[in-house]
């Protein structure tokens, strides 16, 4: 038990100002033998205090150590001899004489500020084991004193010799003062949770805080370095240290050994011990992976233009230097590009840099990467002899036939057909290809010679309304001329050779005449025969005037609302007319030979704007403002409804062969419809700058089509149409023909064409028409 | 004009050698004269004079020269410079006489536009058929048809002689002397009527009236050709057929009976004081073409073969005898006028398509065209050859101008031999501002006729017939007669 109260006893020893131990004082009151052990065994320790102080940190709590070091009596009995022959015997019979003196005159007990006692020990008096000689001489000879209280003097204490040490070389006066101010030692302005006293803290525990702080060990002076201390020496000594000779047995082989080698010996000789043999290298396959070797049977080959050997990399130039030169230094914007451009449109993979030395030069950082790129580069890229194909984009579309090729088709303006006043609304070229009629906003119709431009025949129709449109009534062996203006309708067969001259030409005329006249005995016993009937659509009567009469105009037709379009079958028995105010009378188809006018439609879905005959076929097409309808007249049913696209219908075509349609429009398209293969435009044409106002086909066989245009040109196509079904219709713009002048916001209101040659007329709102060749 | 430097002599002077010939035998230097060796910085005016030396003519001859198909134009030095060609070469030169510019002589007007024009002289082919034709030098006459369908009969010193009945008719297409006494006319009353012209003596007047009317076409009838010693006409019509007919009253049928009925539908309206003038058929109606027949003319040297030109790009020969088509040469565009190269045995044809080609008609010929001439800008609507020289010919057109042509010059391009004008003659009516006429408007040329006493006669929309001087523009060069043998 002796070793385990020692323990106790240190141990309150030094934690002597803790409350614990005080407690632990208190609570033993009565064991008075502890305490004096605890200060025997101080006593004994006061040279060592400095260990004693590290080992009781080490120690932990005191159940611990106990746990720990509690031994066995026997144990401790040796543990205790062992002590005393390490520690030597002095101290125990000091021990035992110091006892009294200790008692008697060591400390006095008084009351500290909380009325506890407090021991307070005398002075030691040294004794001559206590000087230490080998502590270095102390500078400080004052002591362990404040040297606040030297200051009044000039000095700090007195050296060996007794001559004053003066103070060093002191501060301001303002550090003076503020020095002097008396701030309570350890005052740290904080209070003491615990105590509510005000918490000061000593220059130790400053100083410990301190140390913690800075993350040093807490304990002022520890190293936790100290020196090597060599145990075991590494020094080789050159001389032995004895001078004996060796041993015999040294230079007699082991015994021992030989028995070991043999038994190894035998081993091998049986067989138990085989020979090392290293294990076989072997890469761990992974039986997944194939892997080839792709340069594995590349022999040398000789030079040939399909071989290429791997190209070799390009020598490092300037650039690549580690100190290039000023030119060669990237700026800051070229710096800039590089960093902002994608790795990919950089035109170099580094940027050249400056280094003042070649030990300078940083690892290059690209290293393994460049080495992998070219490693690619190298098995990757096909080192093919190849011909470098230099394509055009320009030839992979399709190429247009020059306008050369095409020919013929107008070029110019040939003749100019001068005399209608205001502008002429329409025009066509008679069915023989010698004369074209025109009307205009003069109310007059006038025939012209087609190639010579003289004006040979003409009526004036009304005073106050235009001429909206002229048709020829198709086929060459009658000149029959169809004329609207306002909501009338004239049927008018010129009269171009006149009755005094006699002449045989008169025949054609005759054979219109007849034609024409045809229609009234029919007309007259259909109404003899249901007079009861409601109104009938149009009336058609002889004109009253002998005027008319004898310039020829044979029938007036009479209809509710003005009309815009006449279009003529292509057997010249029925016409159409579109009076696109007339709603349920906006289409009218007349019978010639019956002097007949039906209205086909009840109710038509939007205002109708153009009419049409198919060229071959029992089909009618009718335009509204934004679709045009295909009708089968024998089964008088729907065919097909043709969506352009167009905001406004202008005016539309059927080309001969039946199966193509263009669409021009207000909104400045020409529209291009192959029936067969769409409802919505093949082609859209957008070259004019304002609305087109009329377009057509060439009828007689060339593949030409025009349009007509409110900016005063008219544009020429080719649209030629194969009969083969896989192929596309090919649309070629040829020539852009300007003459007319625009008068009013209007240029070309009607263009036709020659029936045979690549001839076309146009109107114009100058008041001129003229024929393009 | 330069002056021959023959004073100075430069002293570097390169010479070339000059090989003289010429087509025309009156002016030709004799076999035997080698090159000639001259200083290359002649030019035309020069070697004329040096060639009037040489020929020891009496009166210089002014001389164009032709060198590769090009006249000289400017000092056979830079001549040489310009087409690459090494000075000692030895160049063949022909040489022409050179050509007077058509002058402006004078202008008859017309109320109307006038569609065709003919001349009466005693180098024309109505003037010198026959010995006693009746002509009378000194009395050239010029003969017009206009559009609002009268005929005028002018002399030179613009005075009216003639007019036909002024009463609004259809346009007359073409006109013709038949004789000095006989004048055929054809226009848009599908007719053609020949007209006795008779003039009295020392009186400004004279009367027109008409003795034939020949009925048969159904349209307007373009172009009338005669021929005298035989006794025919022959037409073309806008109906696509060529007519053949006899000026002869009782060689001529009667008219067809279609176009006999057809007449009695309208009787009530028409006024019968035609009754009069005898009407008679053709001897030929033919339709052969497609469209409307431009012109007709009879062969120059063969009054059975006809030819004739359409819209419909062709050109058809005609074995007048049996009213057959021999051949039918197709070109590329419509055919507006046509007119024989008599010393050629070529065919002027005037087209559509703004040239004139020249074509082989006979059946031998391999390539159809011959040669284009280019320069007009419009139809050409009206050809004339010279009388005076196989090689020229005048050309009018709708874009107002008539153009003299000299077929020898021309230039080998990728089209063929392409000639160009030599001459232009614009209307002296809008002098100066020919520019702004589009398409020849108000200007355009509807025909034009070349007389060697007269000159050139052209017809035109702004109501003129205009005369320019035609004399000696080219050399006659063959001694060969015009007209019809």
């Amino acid at each position: 038990m002796a070793p385990q109260r020692g323990d106790s006893k240190k141990r309150k020893a030094i934690t002597r100002d803790s409350p614990e131990a005080d407690e632990v004082l208190l609570s033993d009151g009565g064991d008075e033998e502890f305490l004096l052990d605890g200060t025997v065994s101080q006593s004994e320790d006061d040279s060592d205090e400095e260990e004693n102080d590290v080992y009781s940190i080490d120690g932990g709590s005191e159940d611990d150590i106990r746990s720990d070091e509690v031994p066995s009596e026997d144990e401790a009995a040796s543990n205790e001899d062992v002590k005393i022959n390490g520690l030597g015997t002095v101290h125990i019979p000091q021990k035992e004489t110091e006892d009294g003196d200790l008692e008697a005159s060591n400390y006095t007990v008084t009351a500290d500020a909380n009325g506890n006692p407090r021991y307070v020990y005398n002075s030691i008096h040294p004794v001559y084991d206590s000087d230490d000689s080998d502590a270095p001489a102390t500078t400080n000879t004052i002591g362990n004193i404040p040297l606040s209280l030297y200051d009044s003097y000039p000095h700090i204490g007195y050296d060996i010799n007794g001559k004053k040490v003066s103070r060093p070389a002191k501060g301001e006066a303002l550090d003076a003062l503020l020095d002097s101010i008396d701030v309570p030692k350890g005052w740290t302005g904080l209070t003491d949770p615990s105590t509510g006293k005000p918490l000061e803290l000593s220059q130790e525990e400053l100083e410990v805080l301190k140390r913690i702080q800075m993350n040093e060990v807490p304990e002022e002076g520890y190293d936790p370095y100290p020196p090597t201390v060599e145990y075991f020496t590494g020094k080789t000594e050159v001389m032995p240290l004895s001078a004996a000779p060796e041993p015999k047995s040294r230079f007699v082989p082991s015994k021992h050994e030989a028995k070991r080698v043999m038994k190894i010996v035998r081993a091998i000789r049986e067989g138990r011990i085989l020979p090392y043999k290293p294990p076989a290298e072997k890469e761990e396959e992974d039986k997944e992976v194939k892997r080839y070797d792709i340069w594995a049977n590349e022999a040398p080959r000789p030079d040939h233009p399909m071989n290429i050997p791997a190209p070799k990399l390009p020598p490092p130039g300037y650039g690549e230097s580690y100190h290039p030169p000023p030119e060669y230094l990237p700026d800051r914007a070229e710096k800039k590009a590089w960093d902002e451009a994608d790795e990919e449109d950089r035109d170099k993979d580094f940027l050249p840099a400056d280094h003042d030395s070649l030990r300078k030069v940083p690892g290059y950082d690209r290293f393994v990467k460049e080495k992998f790129e070219r490693c690619l580069d190298l098995y990757l890229a096909p080192r093919v002899r190849r011909s470098k194909l230099n394509i055009d984009p320009e030839s992979l579309l399709p190429r247009l036939p020059s306008p050369d090729e095409l020919k013929p088709f107008p070029t110019g303006c040939g003749i100019i057909y001068k005399g209608h006043e205001g502008r002429v609304r329409s025009v066509a070229v008679d069915p023989s290809g010698t004369l074209i009629a025109s009307g205009g906003d003069d109310g007059t119709v006038r025939v012209w010679g087609l190639r010579d431009g003289d004006q040979r025949w003409s009526v004036k129709l009304g005073t106050d309304e235009a001429v909206n449109v002229v048709r020829w009534r198709p086929g060459t062996d009658t000149r029959v001329l169809a004329a609207a203006i306002g909501e009338e309708l004239y049927l008018i067969v010129p009269q171009l050779v006149t009755a005094e001259r006699e002449g045989p030409g008169a025949d054609i005329t005759d054979r219109s005449r007849d034609i024409v006249d045809a229609g009234w005995g029919y007309a007259a016993s259909n109404s003899a025969n249901g007079p009861s009937k409601k109104q009938p659509a149009a009336q058609w009567i002889r004109p009253a005037s002998t005027r008319l009469q004898d310039a020829g105009v044979l029938v007036k037709i009479t209809l509710r609302k003005t009309i815009k379009v006449i279009s003529w079958h292509r057997r010249g028995e029925y016409f159409a007319t579109v009076s696109p105010q007339g709603q349920s009378h906006a289409v009218a188809v007349h019978t010639l030979s019956k002097h007949l006018t039906q209205l086909p439609f009840r109710r038509l879905k939007g205002l109708a704007q153009s009419a049409q005959f198919h060229p071959s076929k029992p089909i009618f097409f009718v335009a509204t403002q934004r679709t045009i309808r295909s009708y089968d007249l024998s089964k008088q049913e729907l065919l097909k409804t043709i969506q352009p696209g167009a905001r406004w219908i202008s005016s539309f075509d059927v080309h001969p062969g039946g199966d193509n349609l263009i669409v021009g429009s207000y909104d400045k398209r020409l529209l291009w419809h192959d029936l067969d293969l769409s409802m919505r435009p093949y082609k859209t044409l957008r070259y004019h700058k304002k609305a087109i106002r009329a377009v057509r086909f060439h009828q007689g066989g060339l593949p030409l089509f025009a349009d007509a245009s409110d900016d005063g040109s008219l544009q020429i196509f080719h649209g030629k149409v194969v009969g083969d079904l896989m192929e596309n219709a090919s649309i070629v713009p040829l020539k852009v023909l300007r003459g007319h002048q625009v008068r009013k916001e209007l240029g070309v209101m009607d263009v036709d064409w020659h029936p045979r040659e690549p001839w076309c007329v146009s109107a114009g709102a100058d008041g001129t028409c003229r024929l393009w060749k | 004009m330069d002056f021959p430097d023959g004073g100075r002599e430069p002293t570097h002077q390169t010479q070339v050698r000059l090989q003289l010939r010429s087509r025309q035998a009156d002016i030709s230097l004799p076999d035997k004269t080698g090159p000639i060796l001259v200083n290359t910085n002649l030019r035309r005016y020069a070697l004329s004079t040096l060639v009037n030396t040489l020929l020891q003519s009496e009166k210089p001859i002014p001389l164009e020269f032709l060198i590769n198909g090009t006249f000289l134009r400017t000092s056979l030095e830079e001549y040489l410079t310009a087409n690459g060609i090494s000075a000692e070469n030895t160049l063949t030169v022909e040489y022409v006489r050179a050509i007077v510019p058509p002058l402006y002589l004078a202008s008859f007007e017309h109320d109307a536009w006038v569609s065709s024009v003919d001349v009466l002289s005693s180098t024309s082919g109505a003037g010198n058929w026959m010995e006693n034709a009746g002509f009378a030098p000194g009395h050239e006459r010029i003969l017009s048809g206009s559009f609002d369908g009268s005929l005028r009969v002018w002399n030179m010193s613009s005075e009216v002689l003639a007019t036909s009945n002024s009463r609004t008719t259809p346009a007359i297409r073409s006109v013709k002397f038949y004789s000095p006494t006989q004048i055929v006319s054809s226009g848009d009353d599908c007719a053609i009527t020949l007209w006795k012209y008779l003039e009295d003596q020392g009186t400004l007047s004279a009367s027109l009236v008409p003795k034939l009317s020949l009925l048969g076409h159904s349209k307007s009838v373009e172009c009338v050709a005669v021929h005298q010693r035989s006794n025919r006409i022959l037409s073309a019509s806008a109906d696509g057929s060529v007519g053949l007919w006899s000026t002869k009253q009782s060689e001529g049928p009667s008219v067809p009976a279609a176009h006999l009925s057809s007449l009695a539908g309208n009787k009530r309206r028409r006024v019968s004081d035609h009754d009069s003038t005898p009407q008679r058929g053709p001897l030929s109606a033919k339709k052969a073409h497609s469209d409307c027949v431009s012109a007709a003319i009879f062969a120059p040297s063969d009054s059975t073969v006809g030819y004739s030109s359409s819209w419909d790009h062709t050109l058809k020969t005609w074995d007048l005898t049996t009213s057959t088509v021999v051949d039918t040469r197709t070109t590329s565009a419509s055919i507006f006028s046509l007119n024989a190269l008599p010393s050629l045995s070529l065919l002027a044809a005037g087209s559509s398509d703004k040239y004139i080609a020249l074509i082989d008609p006979r059946t031998s010929a391999t390539t159809i065209t011959a040669m284009t001439l280019r320069g007009h800008t419009n139809s050409v609507v009206s050809l004339a050859p010279d009388p005076d020289s196989s090689y020229g010919l005048v050309s009018g057109s709708h874009d107002g101008t008539c153009r003299v042509w000299d077929i020898r010059s021309a230039s080998s391009e990728k089209d063929g031999r392409v000639g160009k004008s030599i001459y232009t003659i614009s209307r002296e009516s809008v002098k100066g501002e020919e520019r702004s006429r589009v398409g020849g408007e108000g200007i355009k040329v509807f025909d034009v006729k070349w007389d060697s006493k007269i000159g050139i006669v052209s017809a035109s929309e702004d109501r003129r017939v205009q005369i320019n001087q035609g004399k000696g523009m080219l050399n006659n060069d063959t001694p060969k007669a015009q007209v019809l043998q």
